[in-house]
C-alpha cells in the first residue's frame, strides 16, 4: 500500500507528451534553420513561421509541460486540475503546425491555428490562475509567474488578432503590434517566468543559502513595467516610450543577471556536471544578447538584430530549457518508477539516469554551433552561419535521444501509481 | 521507561537517502533532533534543504517509516521546521567535502 498524497508532482503520462513533443520540435526546429536565409528580415513570414514552429512548439511546449511539475513546487499548493493539461499538448501541437503552415504556404489557415494555440493558452492559464489562488504564500516567485501569466494573456490575444489580419484580411496594423507581441511573449511571459522559477531552481539544485535578494526584486518590477510601458507605447504609438521600456528592459535583465552571480558565488555544491555547464552557456548566450541588443538601441542592423534574438532564443530559452530536462526529466522517471520502491530494494540516484556520453555530444555539439552560428549572423556570412546549424543539428539529435533515453529510463519495471493505490 | 537511544532511531533515519544529492538525511543535516518518551513514541524534527522540495511529504512519510524501523519503537511523528532555516553548514564534514564547500 502506497498511501501518500502526490499533489506535488503529477503523473509522468501526462508531461511525457509535452517534453517528447518539444524536443521534436527543437531538433526539428533546428534542421529547418537549414533551408533560412540569413540575410532574410526578422518580419520575413518565412522567419516569422520558424519563430512560431521554435516558441510554441518547443519552448512553450517544453515550459507548460515543466509548469505541470514546477507549478505546486514553487507555489507550495496541489494543482487545481492537473487533468486540463491533457488538453494542452493536443491543441497546443495542431495550433502550432496549422499556424507554421499558415505562415509558411496558407495565410487563410492562420486564423484556425491561432484559434488552436489560443485554446491551449487559455486552458493553461484557467488552471495556472485556479492554482495560483490556492497559495498561502506570496513570493516573488509567486508574483512572478503571475505577471508572466497577465502577459501571455495579452499577448496571445494581440497575437490572434495579428492573425485575424494577415489570414482573413480583418484591419489591424501588423507591424505596429508585432513588436508589442514579441515584449509580451519574450519578455513578459518567459523571461519573467524563467526569473521567477529559477529564484527556485538554481539554488535548490545548487544548494545555494542566505543570498539577498534585492536584485531579482528589481529585476522582477522593472521588467513588469518596461512589459507595460512597451505595451502603452504602443497603444498611443510614442515610439520613445517603447525606446525607454526597451531600456528598463535590459537594466531588468542586468539585475537578473547579477542575481544569478550571487546565487552561484553561494552554491555550496560546487559540481560543474552537464547542467551546471549547461546554465554557464545559457546565461553566457543571455549576456552576449544583452549587449547586442543595447547596440540595437542605437545602431540600425538586422543582422545585430538576428543575431541578438539568435542569442536569446537558441543560446539562452534553449540552454535552459534543455539544462533543465537533465533535472526534471530524471526526477519524473524516479518519482513514478523508483520512489514506491525505496526502502524495499535499493534505487538509483538521480545522475545515474542521466545519459552522460549523449548529454556530453550534444552539450559540444551544440555549444559549437551557437558560438559558429551567431558570428555567421553577426558578420552576414552565411556559411558560417549554416556551419553552425549543421553542429546544433547534430547537437539536437543527441538531446532528443537523451531525453527519449532518460523517459525510458527503468521502463521495465512496470510500475504505476494506480498499481500502488495512489 | 523507554531503554531506545536517540542514536538508534538516528541510525534507522540515516537510511534515507535523498536522491537528488546522494547523501542520507542525517549527514546531510536535515535532522533537528528526535525525541522518545516513556511509551517508545518518537517525534522527530526535521528540515528540507528547500521549501519547494518536490520531494516533501515522500521524505516525511520515508523518515517516519524509518523512524518506526527502529525495534522498539511504537510510533514516529514527524514535524517539519524552517527555523532554523538549513544550509550546508548543519552537513557533516563527508558531505561538505564532497559538495565542494569545504
Amino acid at each position: 500500500m502506497f498511501n501518500i498524497s502526490r499533489d506535488f508532482a503529477p503523473p509522468i503520462k501526462i508531461i511525457e507528451p509535452f517534453f517528447i513533443i518539444g524536443s521534436i520540435f527543437y531538433a526539428l526546429g533546428v534542421l529547418f534553420l537549414l533551408f533560412l536565409d540569413p540575410s532574410s528580415g526578422h518580419v520575413d513570414l518565412v522567419t516569422v513561421g520558424w519563430a512560431h514552429w521554435f516558441l510554441l512548439g518547443f519552448v512553450m511546449m517544453i515550459i507548460f509541460g515543466a509548469m505541470a511539475q514546477l507549478i505546486p513546487v514553487v507555489v507550495e499548493v496541489g494543482h487545481f486540475s492537473v487533468d486540463l493539461y491533457y488538453i494542452i499538448w493536443p491543441s497546443l501541437l495542431i495550433g502550432t503546425l496549422t499556424m507554421v503552415v499558415g505562415f509558411w504556404w496558407m495565410p487563410y489557415v492562420l486564423a484556425y491555428g491561432g484559434l488552436l494555440v489560443l485554446v491551449a493558452m487559455v486552458t493553461f492559464l484557467f488552471e495556472t490562475f485556479l492554482t495560483l489562488k490556492k497559495a498561502e504564500r506570496i513570493t516573488l516567485t509567486v508574483k512572478s509567474v503571475l505577471w508572466a501569466n497577465i502577459f501571455l494573456t495579452v499577448a496571445i490575444v494581440i497575437g490572434f488578432l495579428m492573425a485575424l489580419a494577415i489570414g482573413e484580411g480583418v484591419v489591424l496594423d501588423v507591424s505596429k503590434w508585432l513588436g508589442a507581441h514579441a515584449v509580451l511573449v519574450l519578455g513578459g511571459f518567459v523571461t519573467l517566468t524563467i526569473m521567477g522559477l529559477s529564484l527556485i531552481l538554481l539554488p535548490m539544485f545548487g544548494l545555494s543559502h542566505g543570498f539577498d535578494e534585492m536584485p531579482i526584486t528589481r529585476a522582477y518590477q522593472l521588467m513588469v513595467g518596461a512589459v507595460i510601458a512597451y505595451v502603452a507605447g504602443t497603444v498611443i504609438d510614442w515610439s520613445w516610450v517603447r525606446w525607454i521600456a526597451l531600456v528598463v528592459a535590459f537594466v531588468s535583465v542586468s539585475f537578473y543577471g547579477y542575481q544569478i552571480w550571487i546565487i552561484y558565488q553561494t552554491r555550496a555544491r560546487k559540481a560543474h556536471d552537464i547542467y551546471a555547464r549547461t546554465m554557464y552557456v545559457g546565461y553566457g548566450s543571455l549576456a552576449v544578447a544583452l549587449v547586442l541588443g543595447i547596440v540595437t538601441l542605437f545602431v540600425s542592423s538586422e543582422q545585430v538584430i538576428l543575431s541578438a534574438a539568435w542569442f536569446l532564443i537558441l543560446g539562452f530559452f534553449s540552454y535552459l530549457i534543455n539544462g533543465h530536462l537533465y533535472k526534471i526529466v530524471p526526477f519524473l522517471v524516479w518519482f513514478e518508477r523508483y520512489s514506491p520502491l525505496v526502502g524495499k530494494q535499493k534505487v538509483p540516484m538521480l545522475n545515474e539516469m542521466l545519459p552522460e556520453r549523449k548529454a556530453e555530444w550534444q552539450f559540444w555539439f551544440t555549444s559549437t554551433g551557437l558560438v559558429v552560428g551567431g558570428i555567421g549572423l553577426l558578420f552576414g556570412s552565411s556559411s558560417l552561419f549554416h556551419g553552425g546549424v549543421t553542429l546544433m543539428v547534430v547537437g539536437a539529435g543527441f538531446m532528443l535521444s537523451s531525453v527519449l533515453s532518460m523517459l525510458s529510463y527503468g521502463k521495465e519495471l512496470n510500475i504505476s501509481r494506480t498499481e500502488n493505490n495512489v | 521507561m523507554c531503554n531506545i537511544t536517540k542514536e538508534q532511531v538516528l541510525d534507522s533515519i540515516s537510511t534515507v537517502i535523498d536522491p537528488e544529492v546522494g547523501f542520507n538525511m542525517v549527514e546531510l543535516g536535515l535532522i533537528y533532533g528526535v525525541e522518545i518518551d516513556d511509551d517508545c513514541n518518537a517525534k522527530v524534527t526535521m528540515t528540507l534543504s528547500t521549501r519547494a522540495c518536490p520531494l516533501h511529504q515522500m521524505l516525511e512519510q520515508w523518515v517516519r517509516e524509518a523512524a518506526e524501523r527502529t525495534e522498539g519503537i511504537n510510533t514516529a511523528t514527524i514535524e517539519i521546521v524552517w527555523e532554523p532555516a538549513w544550509n550546508v553548514t548543519m552537513a557533516a564534514d563527508n558531505v561538505k567535502q564532497a559538495l565542494g564547500a569545504m
